[in-house]
């Protein structure tokens, strides 16, 4: 009988699809300065993303929770992790942010995944 | 306008659980249509140093060649043909190309030849295509897709020289490619070689060992854990990224999901270059003989992502990232010769099979 069982227990096969899902998306983003030599922390960073989202949708915007996954404060690159309902916000005020501290600046770059390790990967 | 700042990105995940046992199982079929692939890590719980097969099984992944400047309709070089493409199997893929925006080109090991175009390129190649499968207003991307086995694609068949004159003098197309072949190696890739520019590439391995490592506690069924965090949980162990967090952290909330456990010690190796699926399938033994003669560990992980700028996903499916560019698969093994399979696209991509 357990034999019996072991043979059903290996012949088991589930498929399964999940559409939809994910509920973080990923982003890959590297800040560009005018002035080079400027470095930033990532509670700094963090916070001009804040102030972006804020200037694009006002509180509720600056409401918006993501987490700042990993930065590189040689590079200014940063990795993000948002819920998915709130990526089109985030993408979209990355995209405008065009100033800090009165220089021009960029994030370039955005890319969207739903796994950390995919996002680290895409160049921007 | 709210609903649509709110839209989320179509991602699909595929999870797959069986056995080794079972002789049904997709694994190998999975794993061999994944034809581009970037980069391999495993992940090995409660173990302290690289096990000497695993080690061996990472640095013998094969050397890839980076031709630059390759004109595209050199692929259809009759001793090409012959001695690579008819004689076991070639990988091909354009290099520093942007799927979205770039003609990208990828010659795949069952002979099939595709390449996406954007439309002023598809018009002057001249060539018919396939219907593009997720423009569905204006179509932006054109994708022809050929099959060396075909009648009309043998050398001097009228498909054959229809594309040979629209390469060599409508469109004449050169990129950076990087081409591996399956056994042959240099020999059968010679006749690309000889005449171009190339350098040959070692896939690089790194190996991370990590200490007291929170790990989600993992079964063989799909009950124990959400599929999508034990993937985060898996991206970000690969990523570096901390999973310590509480959640008033003001920088990241991210944790191990629950239930969970410690791992005293884990071990991060990974291999990335341009690698083949039949290296892949030969690590993913090895990793069953490695976990079964391990005492501690009663799973590992292997997580292998493809190129994000491959023009092809799963079994030669048409892909681009726009939204978003996921291709990858993960695969989680157990003592019990059971297996989970994760297979994600991103936006742009059709279900895996």
């Amino acid at each position: 009988m357990r034999r019996d069982a072991d043979k059903e227990e290996a012949a088991v096969y589930q498929r399964v699809v999940r559409k939809n899902g994910a509920p973080y998306h990923y982003l890959k983003t590297h800040l560009v300065l005018e002035d080079e030599s400027v470095r930033l922390s990532a509670v700094e960073l963090k916070l001009f993303i804040i102030s972006g989202l804020k200037n694009l949708y006002g509180e509720v915007g600056a409401a918006l929770t993501f987490d700042l996954l990993k930065y590189n404060e040689d590079t200014l690159s940063a990795l993000l992790r948002v819920h998915s309902r709130g990526l089109v916000k985030l993408w979209s005020s990355l995209t405008l942010l065009g100033s800090f501290q009165g220089q021009a600046c960029c994030l370039q770059g955005p890319a969207g995944v739903s796994v950390p390790a995919g996002a680290v990967r895409k160049q921007s | 306008m709210c609903a649509d700042l709110e839209r989320i990105p179509r991602t699909l995940l595929v999870s797959e659980r069986s056995s080794f046992q079972n002789q049904k199982n997709q694994l190998s079929a999975h794993v061999g249509q994944h034809h581009f692939n970037y980069k391999v890590s495993v992940l090995l719980p409660e173990c302290g140093s690289a096990p000497p097969l695993l080690d061996a099984a990472l640095n013998g992944f094969s050397s890839f060649y980076l031709i630059r400047n390759l004109p595209v309709y050199m692929l259809l070089d009759q001793d090409f043909l012959q001695t690579a493409v008819h004689q076991g199997s070639v990988y091909g893929l354009s290099f520093g190309c942007r799927v979205d925006e770039d003609p990208c080109v990828a010659l795949m090991p069952n002979g099939r030849l595709v390449l996406s175009l954007d439309k002023d390129s598809f018009e002057l190649l001249g060539f018919e295509r396939k219907k593009y499968r997720f423009t569905k207003r204006a179509t932006s991307r054109y994708v022809v897709s050929v099959n060396f086995s075909d009648s009309s694609m043998t050398p001097g068949g009228r498909g054959y020289q229809r594309l040979l004159t629209g390469l060599k003098t409508h469109l004449p197309l050169v990129v950076d490619f990087l081409v591996s072949h399956h056994p042959g190696g240099t020999t059968a890739l010679q006749p690309l070689l000889s005449r171009y520019d190339w350098s040959e590439h070692r896939p690089s391995v790194s190996t991370r060992c990590l200490a007291n490592l929170p790990c989600p506690l993992l079964t063989s069924d799909l009950q124990s854990c959400d599929p999508h965090s034990v993937l985060d949980w898996l991206g970000a162990v690969d990523a570096d990224v901390s999973c310590e967090n509480s959640s008033s952290s003001f920088l990241s909330t991210m944790v191990c999901p629950e239930p969970k456990t410690t791992a005293s010690s884990a071990l991060n190796m990974s291999v990335s270059g341009f690698l083949n699926p039949h290296e892949i399938h030969h690590l993913i033994q090895e990793l069953r003989s490695y976990l079964d003669q391990s005492q501690l560990a009663s799973w590992v992980a292997l997580t292998v992502h493809g190129f994000t700028d491959s023009p092809v996903s799963w079994a030669g499916d048409e892909r681009s990232v726009l939204w978003s560019g996921n291709t990858f698969y993960s695969l989680l093994l157990f003592k019990d010769d059971t297996y989970q399979l994760h297979l994600a696209t991103g936006a742009h991509h059709t279900c895996p099979p």
